[in-house]
């Protein structure tokens, strides 16, 4: 009975701990739905439009330099959050009837993570993501000049760069991303910018070639410069070079993946990341070839890699003493065929009738020794009185089994143990210079 | 066992002649190539079945990885003193004019090999009389000959690539590669099923141990060499070769 009334106290607490969370809302805000309950949701952007809808109005921050405090009406009404309504006050929350208590910051940087604090509220998943990302780390890290949302996203202009049904991101952002991220990274930008993925976005909006975000992810941006990543990244190319769907539009094969793998450096590289992904090796990834953010076609008249020099410079990166034969000895992401390396598909043809030929045949004569041997051992057994006188009468080869005959063992055997001959051992012995 | 016998006959003591077959050297050389080859296929198949899980639990660090590499380059190392030793010592044997011609293979060995057939096809009531090595040790012989000239090629290929491809074509290191991990994988599984067939379940023969071979094991087996030594008839030859 004491145990019985143990669970229902426990069932009691349980369900009081469960009631007692689910009633405290303040500590788990609903994620990009509704924001939360503003106590001055009565003010209407109208209000705070009466004096930041007026250009001029401006203040002084404590490093004394002046900030504007205009707001466009036009640029926020365009906005995704202004074109669903949602109001100033929702964001700026610590401001209320007119006069607000007055803002204070040290500089115009600190306004922007002072301000930029409150998109947790409604974009917690974003916001846990980006507090994961290298720019965080640098935050952190006290270099105040790293991303926060709104270095990307603008405070006033947000845009919705997510198509809301299909998740996918939207063309036009796909096109903004690469100048996003050049407001602060422009020199990786100009090469991206020049590679065969940054001029067909920028030429076409190819919506099969990466952007920025497509490799380095978006809210949780990793640091490219860890052992992780570069031994992860064969992988992120793979996502669409070992896809066909994408790949056969451009005639690009998709083996690259498998081949690499397949080969020495990159059976390594996919089990340091297997097994040991913080170790660092020197085997080569995609990127160490074909280039980080300014990769060429394959076959580029200047840069591609089936220039042979290019590929040989390619290679004395790590093999300094390699000469122009060396290239060759990596199969360039090739199936051996006659064409391509014929030398290693003959070598391949080779042992695919030389392993069933040997193997086979060599199987095939253990079997029928064994049996014969069985058959011989068991006949023996049989017949233990056969005398052995018999054997010589014959001799012709029999198609059946000759039942009748002892065994050659068996004979051998019989009369071996008659010899009484002087030992003879010096004379074999002496032979024994003949020996190889 | 070869002392003298009684000068009356005794039905109970029997004298029996022991033939030496393998010199010590050629014994040392045997067990050097076993235990070396054996170490070399134990580090190989990890690093060949790299993507294999029991692989990775094997060389689950990259410092591991490289002692085994290290104790299969020590060990190849060995293997390669000794085929050097072993080519080298039949070199002076040959400009001696003494190197045997027993392990050589001859039409002889082709037409044993027929005759072995039919004998296990029930077609022939004996096996064919031996010389001192028959054809399926020569196979052994021969077989181990080439593979592990094979491997020691390749494996050097693999060992100095930059070096190679100063006088050899760059393609000529995935050849090595897929020949030095296919060879290995035939030729293991080659000379475990048949040398083990062969020296272990058929018969026991120790002569790689003794270095000898006993009076019925010879008239049996090698009844061509016992006759050559001997000068005796055994039963095993006469019908032989009809």
């Amino acid at each position: 009975m004491t145990r019985h009334l143990t669970f229902a106290y426990l069932g009691i607490i349980i369900l009081a701990g469960i009631f007692f969370f689910q009633v405290n809302p303040a500590a788990s805000a609903p994620l990009e739905q509704e924001s939360p309950p503003n106590p001055n949701l009565s003010i209407s952007d109208e209000y705070c439009l009466g004096c930041h809808g007026q250009p001029g109005q401006t203040t002084t921050l404590g490093d004394g330099s002046i900030l504007d405090l205009y707001v466009d009406p036009a640029v926020h009404a365009a906005s995704i959050h202004g074109s669903q309504g949602y109001a100033c006050v929702q964001c700026h929350t610590d401001v209320g009837e007119y006069p607000h208590p007055a803002f204070e910051a040290a500089d115009r940087r600190s306004v922007t993570l002072q301000l930029n604090a409150v998109c947790e509220r409604c974009h917690t998943t974003q916001f846990q993501l980006a507090h994961d990302s290298v720019h965080a780390q640098a935050l952190a890290e006290g270099k105040t000049a790293a991303a926060v949302c709104t270095d990307c996203h603008s405070a006033h202009a947000v845009q919705d760069w997510v198509d809301q049904e299909t998740g996918e991101t939207l063309p036009e952002a796909r096109l903004a991303i690469p100048e996003t991220c050049a407001q602060c990274h422009n020199a990786i930008y100009q090469e991206y910018q020049g590679s065969v993925h940054g001029a067909a976005l920028s030429d076409e909006n190819n919506p099969d070639v990466p952007t920025c975000i497509d490799c380095h992810g978006v809210h949780n941006i990793e640091d490219p410069t860890t052992t992780q990543f570069r031994l992860a990244s064969p992988q992120l190319c793979g996502d669409c070079h070992a896809d066909p769907q994408r790949m056969t539009q451009y005639g690009i094969s998709t083996d690259v993946m498998s081949t690499y793998v397949a080969d020495f450096h990159g059976t390594t590289v996919s089990i340091f990341e297997k097994i040991s992904p913080d170790q660092e090796t020197n085997k080569p990834v995609c990127y160490d070839c074909h280039g980080v953010h300014n990769i060429k076609r394959a076959d580029d008249p200047e840069k591609g890699l089936q220039v042979q020099e290019n590929l040989l410079a390619t290679c004395q990166k790590c093999h300094p003493d390699a000469e122009e034969n060396f290239p060759a000895a990596w199969l360039s992401h090739y199936i051996p065929s006659p064409e391509k390396y014929p030398l290693v598909y003959y070598v391949n043809l080779f042992y695919k009738f030389f392993i069933p030929t040997v193997l086979g045949g060599m199987g095939i004569l253990v079997a029928l020794d064994a049996s014969r041997n069985l058959i011989n051992w068991r006949r023996k057994n049989q017949k233990p009185q056969e005398p052995p006188a018999e054997e010589p009468a014959t001799n012709q080869p029999l198609e059946e089994p000759a039942v009748e005959n002892a065994p050659t063992e068996e004979s051998a055997e019989t009369q071996a143990i008659q010899e009484e001959l002087p030992p003879a051992a010096d004379e074999p012995s002496t032979e024994e210079t003949a020996n190889d | 066992m070869s002392d003298k016998p009684p000068a009356t006959p005794d039905p109970v003591i029997r004298s029996e002649r022991i033939f030496k077959r393998f010199s010590l050297g050629q014994r040392w050389e045997h067990w050097i190539l076993f235990l070396s080859s054996l170490i070399l296929l134990l580090t190989g198949l990890p690093q060949k079945y790299r993507t294999a899980g029991w692989s990775q639990q094997i060389l689950s660090t990259p410092e591991r990885l490289e002692f085994i590499q290290a104790i299969h380059h020590i060990t190849a190392i060995v293997l390669i003193v000794l085929a050097l030793y072993h080519l080298g010592w039949a070199i002076i044997l040959m400009i001696r004019r003494k190197l045997s011609d027993d392990i050589l293979v001859h039409i002889q060995d082709i037409r044993d090999f027929g005759q072995m057939l039919a004998y296990l096809l029930f077609m022939r009531k004996k096996t064919p009389a031996f010389g001192k090595y028959n054809f399926e040790q020569k196979i052994t012989y021969w077989f181990v000959f080439f593979g592990t000239g094979i491997m020691i090629l390749s494996g050097l290929i693999l060992l100095f690539p930059i070096a190679i491809t100063h006088v050899l074509p760059g393609s000529v290191v995935p050849a090595a590669k897929l020949m030095h991990s296919t060879e290995a994988v035939v030729a293991a599984i080659f000379i475990l099923i048949w040398h083990f067939f062969q020296v272990h379940i058929k018969r026991l023969n120790l002569s790689m141990f003794t270095g000898k071979l006993n009076e019925e094991d010879m008239r049996t087996y090698h009844a061509l060499e016992y006759e050559r030594l001997t000068g005796e008839e055994t039963d095993q030859t006469g019908d032989g070769n009809s």
